[in-house]
């Protein structure tokens, strides 16, 4: 009798939660953040459905504020996989130029990220979105179920979660309910990391650490990406040699000194760090329980 | 297995074997036949490894090391450090050891030379060791093909030595103290550096450039000069002062 190793276990239960949903739903949808989490979703998928190609589409919801690097990235992959590709952006954020600089991110976020999602998902109808995220990310996170119901509003209750007692499911919904499904939220960071490695999976670049042009902002080394960046009175950004261990919005995401420029050398930095990669994510710190607070509201 | 017989680089080498083979999953026993290392020292340096990271891996290197002498009292070490993140002396670029001596010898009344300070920068980490830029001439890299194009022209019109300096900002990681620092190799890579607690600013870079002797070019690393409207419009100005900026991630070896 042969035994799956740890990681073959993880990979069969995402791909039996993928099956799952599009087996359960009608609409079904996958939410493409362009991270590395997102990559390995999007691998799991096409694994779940070979040789067809996933019998849904990718969603981005864009804000405007995202690396360079990692559109170039989207729009490949997109053209690569052959899978349709809808990228939405707030138009109203979009009209107000709402921005992390003048508006701050907790306002950034909620438009463009939140209301941007929920008006994504009204629009085309959705009623089921496979999202990246992971119970080792963020404690709020720890406690949301795979199988995560949101109310017509896309509202999260975190008291009224439906019990997933031996990975059995209960899809059913009312009517206007959607389901949030997290097909890897038993993964850590290093799973993700090892799997990428293992299947040779395509990621942004900014994960692994090369010289860039960095600024502090509150301890944080922040990118300088483009010319929208406000820097201080006199401020020179400095060359230094970092990587990115989560991408989100790049005024808003913090990066890591490291020498970690290829995937063995950051599994070994993984061995040894003792933080969450979400440290490095200012919209986390906004207040404390600020993600369960936009959980609660219809944040991924 | 007896390893009291190896120097400490090699043993620390073998530690470092010993530990990519347990990342591969190998077992002790394996790491211990393939380094030569006996189980126990296997197992330190993966535990060493576990808890520190590759810096805790190396056995500590035998005897005292370059600076370690009780050579510079706290009160003198005092005085250099403030030294070094005041201003340099004036028509100076930075601080170099003889200046620092100077400044030893004027406030302290202490002779120290110009080598002793030299090995407390050692100690500190505040030594940098100039690139062997003129051996890129040859080479046919990316590194190699940067020289040819953007730092050979700059070089031929200034073709005294003098003229010609290498340079850049580099956060120095330390355990006392917020650390950046601006240096500066001139001819025959003398070094010359200025310390700040934040990143310097375009003032901190245009004081330093300034007071360089021209015609002059520098090539430098770790600053993107470009971004700051004002000291990209400044250095546009100056018509006897060429800075190349090194490419990220270009890898220069060191002279």
């Amino acid at each position: 009798m042969t035994s799956l190793t740890h990681l073959q276990r993880l990979e069969a239960e995402s791909i039996q939660i993928m099956r799952e949903v599009v087996a359960e739903t009608e609409n079904p949808v996958m939410l493409y953040s362009v991270g590395k989490d997102s990559a390995v979703m999007l691998h799991l998928a096409r694994k779940a459905f070979a040789p067809s190609p996933p019998p849904f589409p990718l969603l981005h919801v864009d804000t405007r504020w995202k690396f360079q690097a990692m559109y170039d990235f989207r729009d490949k992959m997109a053209e690569d996989i052959g899978m349709d590709l809808i990228v939405h952006i707030n138009p109203e954020g979009v009209e107000k130029d709402i921005n992390p600089f003048t508006h701050g991110s907790a306002i950034h976020t909620d438009v463009m990220k939140t209301e941007g999602l929920k008006q994504a998902l009204d629009k085309y109808g959705f009623d089921a979105a496979f999202g990246g995220a992971r119970r080792d990310e963020e404690k709020s996170r720890a406690k949301e179920r795979v199988f995560s119901f949101r109310t017509a509003q896309h509202r999260w209750d975190p008291k009224n979660q439906r019990p997933e007692l031996w990975k059995l499911y209960n899809t059913r919904k009312h009517p206007k309910e959607s389901i949030r499904v997290f097909p890897l939220s038993n993964w850590t960071e290093l799973d993700i990391w090892q799997y990428i490695h293992l299947q040779n999976i395509p990621i942004v670049p900014l994960y692994y650490a090369a010289e860039r042009p960095v600024v502090e902002r509150d301890g944080a080394l922040i990118m300088v990406d483009d010319d929208r960046m406000p820097l201080e009175p006199g401020e020179v950004p400095m060359m230094r040699k970092v990587r990115f261990r989560t991408l989100g919005c790049y005024p808003l995401t913090g990066a890591v000194e490291s020498e970690a420029d290829t995937l063995p050398a950051i599994i070994q930095e993984m061995l040894l760090t003792k933080t969450s990669e979400r440290q490095g994510r200012v919209i986390d710190h906004d207040s404390s329980a600020s993600m369960e607070k936009k959980k609660q509201e219809g944040y991924f | 297995m007896s390893t009291k017989h190896l120097s400490p680089e090699v043993l620390s080498e073998r530690r470092k074997k010993a530990v990519r083979l347990r990342l591969d999953g190998h077992t002790v026993a394996v790491a211990s036949q393939q380094t030569g290392l006996s189980a126990p020292t296997v197992s330190a340096a993966w535990k060493a490894f576990r808890e520190g990271g590759w810096a805790a891996v190396p056995v500590k290197p035998r005897g005292r090391s370059k600076g370690q002498g009780n050579t510079l009292s706290a009160a003198a070490q005092a005085l250099l450090w403030d030294g070094l993140y005041a201003p340099a002396p004036r028509r100076m670029p930075g601080w170099s050891s003889a200046a620092l001596a100077d400044l030893a010898n004027e406030r302290l009344g202490l002779r120290l030379t110009q080598r002793a300070i030299e090995h407390w920068w050692e100690t500190e980490e505040l030594k940098h060791y100039p690139w062997a830029l003129a051996a890129l001439a040859k080479k046919r890299t990316l590194a190699g093909r940067w020289f040819d194009k953007a730092v050979a022209p700059a070089f031929l019109r200034c073709q005294n030595a003098e003229q010609r300096w290498q340079g850049g900002v580099r956060r120095v990681a330390h355990a006392h103290r917020a650390l950046y620092q601006i240096y500066l190799h001139g001819v025959r890579g003398k070094l010359y550096m200025r310390c700040f607690e934040h990143p310097p600013t375009a003032c901190d870079y245009q004081t330093m450039l300034s007071r360089l002797t021209q015609p002059a070019v520098v090539v430098f690393h770790g600053a993107m000069f470009s971004a700051n409207q004002e000291l990209a419009e400044w250095l546009a100005s100056q018509t006897s002062l060429t800075v190349v900026a090194v490419p990220a991630d270009l890898g220069l070896e060191h002279r």
